[in-house]
């Protein structure tokens, strides 16, 4: 009996350590409690009462796990992070709500409506939900990556390297931030949601949706990836506040894998649909330049997507390269 | 105000802080854990054996302790004993602390003076 209470003491301590420390743990506390034992009882068998006393003196067993795990990372997002992590989950939050319900809305005005009006509320209680535990999940990722690799943040690392207090053009403001993360959201969401949300309108009355659903939803991760690759660039922009030099790479990089991303997605897939460009074609009587706009839609779409993209970048690299010179400059 | 509860953390922190340097010092020669605690006990130099135990592992795993198993006597028992480098250590740590507690008393002492004065 007791030294089956001795056992378990023993194995709620060491069943956490790394497998390697494990036994030599456990057969030293196991000689250290012999020895305790013998302190106090002498000659005399130990009694239950006795064992408890020891093991209460020794501790808990979370305790001394504690002091035997060291003083390494304890926990998954630290100090100087942690008070970064709840500025930027806040606003990533309240961007997937606003988002989310901005998408909802959309398609309920597109048409794709529940019998009851309940339902829809339902409907729309589970989305928000969704949009705050994936929110959740991405930036408290991100942040523990962060921490546990010791990505500095701005401003953490010594006097020599104190970001300067930014002057207010050199400021990107929460709101533009907070803009993109939206559009984001809404772009991800009204895509996969409700792509029949983008339609042609003959005169007649015809409805041609602009893009095969069965399409757009076949190539879900693709345009789950286009929205968070946006809303990284975001996030850190949020987190420094002004154009750094991260900043930049990262909306670089960001801006270079989104376009790779539309055109794996736009050049290699079929998206638009082909009905739609015949009814279309057959409406504008075939003027020659708007049936080779028309039939090449996608390419047209990619190629308005890599301008976006690559003024983004170039506005990007400029300003950082502005608020650089001032900041040399001072 | 409570002042035991004050006192008590602040003499605890105190003697974090030399912990490392008297088990440094008493290992210049093998001893197990418990060994050590009764050691220290009698110089009336209470230490926790929850808190000496993983402090020598940790010592351990930075190369200022070695250990040894002796499993030829009824209870196996691990030997920790000073490593070069834990001699290094302690040299200049202890001159370190000499100085630095000589400057602590001789301010105490004025302090208690003035007090006084």
């Amino acid at each position: 009996m007791d030294s089956e209470l001795i056992r378990r003491y023993i194995y709620a301590v060491t069943k956490r350590l790394p497998r390697k420390s494990r036994e030599d743990v456990a057969k030293e506390l196991n000689t250290l409690i012999a020895d305790m034992l013998e302190e106090r009882c002498g000659q005399v068998l130990p009694t239950e009462k006795d064992v408890r006393v020891v093991l209460t003196e020794l501790g808990t067993p979370a305790e001394l796990y504690d002091q035997y795990s060291g003083e390494g990372k304890k926990c998954l997002i630290g100090p100087p992070y942690y008070a970064t992590y709840l500025y930027v989950l806040r606003i990533v939050t309240i961007c997937a709500l606003i988002g989310t319900t901005l998408a909802f809305a959309l398609s309920v005005i597109a048409g794709e409506r529940e019998n009851y009006w309940f339902l829809e509320v339902f409907k729309w209680i589970g989305m928000l939900f969704s949009a705050a535990v994936a929110a959740f999940a991405f930036v408290t990722a991100l942040f523990a990556f962060f921490y546990h690799k010791e990505i500095p943040l701005d401003g953490s690392t010594g006097l020599d390297n104190l970001p300067p207090v930014p002057e207010k053009r050199d400021r990107i403001s929460k709101g533009e931030s907070i803009f993109g993360i939206v559009i984001s959201v809404v772009f991800v969401l009204v895509l996969l949601c409700c792509p029949q949300i983008f339609c042609a309108v003959t005169e007649n009355g015809e409805v041609y949706p602009v893009f095969h659903p069965q399409a757009i939803r076949g190539t879900w991760y693709l345009i789950v990836f286009f929205g968070l690759a946006g809303i990284a660039g975001e996030a850190v922009k949020l987190m420094d506040g002004r154009y750094t030099r991260r900043v930049m790479i990262t909306v670089i990089v960001s801006d270079l894998l989104s376009g790779i991303c539309a055109s794996w997605w736009l050049l290699g897939h079929e998206l638009v649909n082909a009905e739609m460009i015949e009814a279309l074609l057959g409406y504008t009587q075939s003027n020659e330049v708007v049936r080779i706009l028309f039939t090449n839609i996608q390419l047209l779409l990619w190629g308005l997507i890599l301008v976006v993209l690559v003024i983004d970048a170039v506005t990007v690299a400029v300003k950082t390269g502005r608020t650089e010179e001032r900041e040399e400059g001072k | 105000m409570d002042h035991d509860e004050i006192i008590s953390g602040l003499i605890l922190e105190l003697r974090r802080g030399t912990l490392i340097l008297l088990v440094l010092n008493q290992l210049q020669k093998p001893k197990y854990g418990y060994n050590l605690v009764k050691e220290l006990k009698e110089h009336d130099i209470p230490i926790e054996a929850n808190t000496l135990y993983p402090l020598m592992r940790r010592l351990e795993s930075q190369g200022l302790l070695k250990s040894e198993w002796d499993t030829g006597e009824a209870k196996p028992r691990k030997y920790y004993s000073i490593t070069e480098d834990g001699r290094i250590v302690l040299k200049r740590a202890r001159e370190n602390w000499t100085a630095f507690s000589g400057k602590v008393d001789s301010l105490l002492e004025n302090g208690e003076e003035d007090s006084n004065g």
